[in-house]
């Protein structure tokens, strides 16, 4: 669905890339997660692939189309869903997913079904610069489903949405996810990426460090721990053990044996811990 | 029309009604042609105004209202005190002898002789029908400032058009749309279209308006289209990179009011200026769109001349247009 080969681009056109030599494929159906801190070079390389940033080097085909040679077409089969969520504040809701739809050569969804999919189902008449950051962002989701892409772009999709709406959010991406649709998820949410992601990709500084899906990354770079509190004479102690580690297991083993135990929990490395770990830089 | 433009078009429409800045530059040829007739009387209303007594010879006053408007007063001193207000009217009272006209001494030397006239035409019993001239006109009923007024108006309207544009594109920008609609099949092409077209559907509509409004309806409105159609460029490229270069809506109506500057300049140029300075005006548009519209509105204007005209507007505009369009370009990337 999406093929980039050694894709490069400066802003100012000279050897100061923001992105560098960054290559991966997407296949049909998978949802691929593009993980970095800011700055990173993960919005230069989804500008580039939805043709609002123009390609200055490399090779890159989307959803069967020749980025070079970028055919109006092509956005029947993509939907895009900003970070910044980017209304017309001087229209309705409704009115916003309509003129929308009215640029789209495909068959488009009913602008009341996806208001009321994101839950503004009963907001569809009120201006949207009258609408909440968090309103405004879900109608900034509403309207990349309008057209029925194939392959959506995601950009921060939960970001400042409250964590009822943002589960819902992410049933919706599933659920698209399920009947098909591949996605590009830009996030520096790891537990998100986590959630939602068959594979990720870590770029730091315009490079791709690494691209695997979470579970490999875990069981390549993770380390299970578990998180002990007991009762050593009067005073209460707590400790982190590895269990790859055989000083670890072996301390573990001695604090069951001699301690009272008060809680004991396994702990699973996370996706961020693994992102710290692989690329040094942490996801701010 | 494609789907897609006309999409656009009505979205900025209906925003633009919704805004009061806006609002106010569609509705601006009503409100300047009303000022227009307001304060600009037709040749209609310029008439001769004579004051006399309410009792004087009815066949006397019967004369002078076939040439002039009378008004009767009951006594001497009324008319004096009528003649006395600030606007131009003449008193004829009788005298001893024969009637005396007399006036506050501030009015046209030619109101005064038209009067005067008039008694003696009348103490010889002359009247139009005693003439054996032919008469002929060329059927122009309309004050040259007038002319000149809806002239300016035309012209203000077009690069208002471009304010149009400009307060959209503004818009966009400050609600960051212009990447949303870069995601879709619309062409780049297709929305500078979309977006222009408010920019010359106003000004055209409000043309048609205002030369209905203040009586130059048999003007050649195909003329006065194409005239309209040449000056809508450069005011549209004016508005696109206007709404580029501003992100906040009044900064953007304030800079494109720098095309006021050579738009009254072409008109004081052609109007005050001898032969000899004229070429300054030539790489101005406006100045030919100035001396065209001044010849459709005169119906003086042939349609060789105001295709040359409309030549000259065009060439300038596309010389503008080749050095502007890759800026309106970039600028609409994001």
């Amino acid at each position: 669905m999406i093929s980039v080969k050694n894709l490069y681009h400066s802003y100012s056109n000279d050897e100061k890339y923001a992105v560098k030599d960054v290559s991966f494929e997407i296949t049909e159906g998978e949802v691929f997660g593009f993980l970095g801190p800011s700055g990173a070079g993960k919005s230069t390389t989804q500008g580039i692939l939805t043709g609002l940033l123009q390609l200055q080097k490399g090779d890159v085909t989307v959803a069967g189309y020749d980025i070079k040679h970028i055919k109006n077409e092509m956005f029947n089969k993509i939907g895009m869903s900003f970070e910044q969520s980017n209304v017309y504040s001087k229209m309705t809701g409704k009115e916003n997913l309509e003129f929308y739809r009215k640029l789209f050569d495909v068959k488009t969804r009913d602008p009341q079904e996806l208001l009321e999919l994101v839950g503004l189902g009963d907001k569809g008449d009120i201006k949207a610069g009258e609408y909440s950051k968090g309103m405004k962002h879900r109608l900034t989701f509403a309207r990349s489903m309008i057209n029925n892409p194939t392959l959506w772009f995601l950009d921060e999709p939960t970001t400042g949405l409250d964590p009822s709406i943002a589960s819902e959010i992410k049933s919706i991406i599933k659920e698209k996810n399920r009947e098909g649709v591949t996605i590009f998820l830009t996030t520096h949410n790891m537990f998100i990426a986590d959630e939602l992601c068959d594979r990720v990709g870590f770029i730091v500084d315009g490079e791709i460090k690494l691209i695997d899906s979470p579970k490999n990354l875990k069981l390549q770079y993770g380390e299970k721990f578990v998180d002990v509190e007991y009762v050593d004479g009067k005073e209460a102690k707590k400790e982190s053990l590895s269990f790859m580690e055989k000083e670890d297991i072996g301390r573990l083993k001695e604090i069951l044996d001699s301690y009272e135990i008060r809680t004991m929990h396994t702990k699973e490395a996370t996706l961020e811990e693994i992102f710290i770990k692989v690329t040094g830089r942490e996801l701010v | 029309m494609n789907r897609k433009i006309l999409a656009v078009f009505l979205r900025d429409m209906r925003v633009s009604t919704r805004d009061f800045v806006a609002l106010y530059i569609i509705v601006f040829p009503v409100l300047f042609s009303i000022a227009i007739n307001l304060f600009v009387p037709g040749i209609n209303d310029s008439t001769v105004n004579i004051a006399m007594l309410e009792g004087d010879n009815p066949e006397h006053v019967g004369y002078f209202r076939d040439y002039a408007v009378v008004e009767l007063f009951e006594t001497a001193d009324d008319v004096r005190r009528r003649v006395e207000k600030r606007d131009n009217i003449i008193g004829i009272l009788p005298g001893s002898k024969d009637y005396y006209i007399f006036a506050q001494g501030n009015e046209p030397e030619g109101l005064v002789d038209y009067v005067k006239t008039l008694r003696a035409y009348e103490f010889f019993g002359v009247t139009a029908e005693d003439t054996r001239v032919e008469f002929s006109d060329f059927g122009n009923t309309i004050p040259p400032i007038k002319k000149l007024m809806v002239n300016v108006a035309i012209m203000l309207s077009s690069v208002l058009g471009g304010m149009l544009i400009a307060l959209n594109i503004v818009e966009e920008k400050v609600d960051n749309t212009i990447s949303a609609v870069n995601v879709t099949p619309l062409s780049r092409g297709g929305y500078i279209l979309g977006k222009s077209i408010i920019g010359i559907l106003v000004p055209v509509v409000g043309t048609i308006t205002m030369l209905v409004l203040t009586g130059f309806s048999n003007v050649n409105m195909f003329q006065m289209l194409m005239m309209l159609l040449a000056t809508s460029i450069i005011s549209i490229l004016v508005g696109f990179i206007e709404g580029i270069n501003n992100s906040d809506v009044m900064e953007a109506a304030g800079n494109i009011k720098i095309l006021f500057l050579p738009l009254m300049g072409s008109v004081a140029g052609a109007e005050l200026l001898s032969d000899k300075w004229q070429k300054f005006f030539y790489p101005i548009p406006f100045y030919w769109t100035y001396k065209a519209n001044d010849m459709i509105l005169s119906r003086s204007g042939t349609w060789g001349k105001i295709s040359l005209y409309t030549a000259f507007v065009v060439a300038i505009s596309a010389v503008v247009f080749a050095i502007i369009a890759p800026k309106i370009r970039k600028g609409l990337e994001h």
